[in-house]
């Protein structure tokens, strides 16, 4: 038994080793387009920071669309996490690079029940027209188990705006304001990794250590939802309790800053998880869609038959 | 404490096939009836398979929900519609398809189509003809971007289990249109999952991987596919499109006209075949998700 036990823990590590994710590069491009509900799904431990600086580096602009007011996420009442929200936003924004346009929807936070759908689903067309981006990223819209309707809506109306901006049928009053069809081609989604079996990556975007800095400063700019002196005094009495202490927090007498230590620690040490997906140090993973994976009957026609002009 | 485990499994066991044995099963006409949110899905899909089953003496009826009107390049959403409603009957005439049904609601538009009306209109149709086969869209399959086909196959599926109940369309209860259990169900989908080969359980518990050699019937499927031609010469310029934005060049669209078109459509349903018959010994196929006898029904009640 012990050793049919051995057999099949040796057969899923050699499964687990041989499938190591592939790392790929930013496509050739300039704009990037992330598309989110809230203000602060730019940077969470399952990605977008690591990618977002990956391709400002290699070149894009990268522009962040927001679809809620985020009125329910933080400490105070609606109004007031609405304008904190806000502001943190561009906080966030300016420390990941991206442009300072954000384009704010103001969609009521998690209440997307009362509105068709493909209202949010026209706007996102129209902005692909307006930024003509070449890769868009966001949740993975057939991620599992995705509780947060906010990001199981606009994920799934983005799955889809991103290509249909491309037929000129679709939303043709869009035209009367002179954009025009724009087909984007790459789709980056990024899902929880640990929530079922919906989101199962088939990329990592490899980080560099000063891309993993920034990640790690992204995330603490939105202090209204991740400030939390409480956690970090709680953490440390704890230890104390059994006779530890972290060295590191020795001289922080400011849980706060304590606190904003403890998710750079858990942003460094969740990039270095992921990079282990891909045999590398630091990454992030998704689940891409080249040009051609709607397209599965071409797939092979195309990469035997394609020239360089 | 065995008696009882015993006694609790077979309660769980009775609630979750008493829906099977409370269905009405009715007298199946030997018709295969395929769901459809677009004309080019089942084609592609399940064209080859149907067309075997037609040759095999069966009737076909094909119910096409979307109207297509926006897959053209450069032809108005009129225009459009109308000739996809054409080729769509065309290619239907080709793979050997008694009628089709086009439903007429607004193509890249099906979410806002209520779920119960979609899934009402097809319970009708189904107690109309009263299928032994049905083909339906995947409504589970992962990154399919084409969300007409998920919102399709999600009331087909109901549409399926629900047109056995007398309680579901109750207006129609002195008609003829009687309650019918179709007995076998076919899932198709776009090979873009990748995970579509994995069972998710037993053959009791969910529809399993099945896949059909389409060898005899490819031809069919193939001049059916071609006959799509608004469809597929929208697909060839924003290929070409594309290429060309890339500075890449596909021989084959050189020049973009019925014959370049014709070429590309047959390497796409050849790969396509060639797609769903890996894994397998037939030199084309198509793959589904199949719920048949076994079905919901525990080997030893079969």
């Amino acid at each position: 038994m012990a050793w049919a036990l051995s057999a099949v823990l040796l057969l899923c590590a050699f499964t687990a080793s041989a499938a190591k994710l592939p790392v790929v590069e930013p496509p050739r491009g300039k704009v990037l387009m992330v598309a989110q509900p809230h203000h602060d799904d730019h940077t969470t431990d399952y990605g977008l920071a690591g990618l977002v600086s990956r391709f400002i580096d290699a070149g894009y602009k990268a522009y962040y669309v927001r679809g809620s007011n985020d009125e329910k996420d933080g400490r105070h009442g609606y109004p007031r996490n609405d304008i904190i929200n806000l502001k943190e936003t561009y906080d966030a924004i300016r420390i990941l690079r991206m442009e300072e346009e954000i384009v704010n929807l103001n969609w009521r936070n998690n209440f997307e029940s009362p509105f068709p759908l493909d209202e949010l689903r026209e706007q996102l067309i129209f902005l692909v027209r307006k930024y003509k981006p070449d890769a868009v990223a966001g949740h993975n819209g057939w991620e599992h188990y995705q509780k947060n309707p906010g990001h199981r809506n606009l994920s799934w109306m983005f799955a889809e705006a991103y290509w249909l901006a491309g037929y000129r049928n679709v939303h043709p009053e869009h035209f009367e304001v002179g954009v025009e069809p724009h087909e984007t081609y790459h789709y980056f989604g990024k899902a929880r990794l640990d929530w079922g079996l919906g989101h199962r990556p088939n990329v990592a975007i490899e980080m560099t250590e000063d891309q993993v800095k920034i990640k790690e400063k992204a995330i603490h700019a939105h202090q209204n939802v991740y400030a939390s002196p409480g956690g970090a005094r709680s953490i440390k009495g704890r230890l104390a309790a059994k006779g530890l202490y972290l060295p590191d927090l020795e001289n922080i007498s400011d849980d706060t800053t304590a606190g904003n230590m403890m998710i750079e620690w858990h942003m460094n040490w969740i990039s270095r998880r992921w990079g282990k997906e891909a045999d590398v140090k630091y990454a992030e993973d998704y689940y891409y869609m080249d040009e051609f994976s709607h397209l599965p009957g071409l797939k092979k026609y195309l990469a035997a038959n394609l020239e360089k002009k | 404490m065995k008696r009882t485990i015993a006694v609790g499994f077979l309660l769980i066991l009775g609630l979750w096939i008493a829906p099977v044995a409370t269905a009405q099963i009715g007298e199946a006409n030997n018709t295969v009836l395929v769901v459809t949110s677009d004309a080019s899905h089942y084609v592609l899909q399940a064209g080859g398979t149907v067309a075997k089953m037609v040759e095999d003496g069966m009737d076909a009826i094909v119910i096409r929900v979307g109207n297509d009107e926006k897959d053209s390049w450069d032809l108005s959403q009129e225009e459009t519609a109308l000739r996809a409603k054409q080729e769509s009957e065309a290619a239907a005439k080709i793979l050997g398809v008694k009628k089709v049904i086009s439903l007429g609601y607004r193509s890249s538009e099906l979410r806002e189509v209520p779920f119960s009306t979609m899934r009402d209109r097809l319970i009708f149709y189904i107690r109309v003809h009263k299928p032994k086969v049905m083909f339906i869209p995947n409504p589970y399959t992962e990154h399919e971007r084409n969300h007409d086909r998920h919102y399709t196959g999600r009331a087909a599926e109901d549409a399926w289990r629900a047109a056995a109940f007398p309680n579901y369309l109750p207006a129609t209860k002195d008609t003829d249109l009687k309650p019918h259990l179709t007995p076998a169900l076919y899932y198709y989908a776009s090979p873009v999952d990748p995970h579509r080969r994995e069972a998710e359980s037993t053959e009791t518990f969910v529809p399993q991987p099945k896949m059909v050699d389409i060898s005899a019937t490819l031809d069919k499927k193939l001049k059916a596919a071609k006959a799509l031609k608004t469809i597929n010469h929208s697909l060839a310029m924003r290929l070409k499109k594309r290429l060309d934005s890339t500075d890449r060049h596909l021989g084959v669209l050189g020049k973009v006209d019925e014959r370049s078109i014709d070429k590309l459509t047959e390497e796409r349903v050849r790969g396509l075949s060639a797609v769903a018959a890996e894994g397998t010994s037939y030199e084309a196929a198509e793959e589904f998700r199949y719920a048949g006898l076994e079905f919901r029904i525990p080997a030893m009640y079969r």
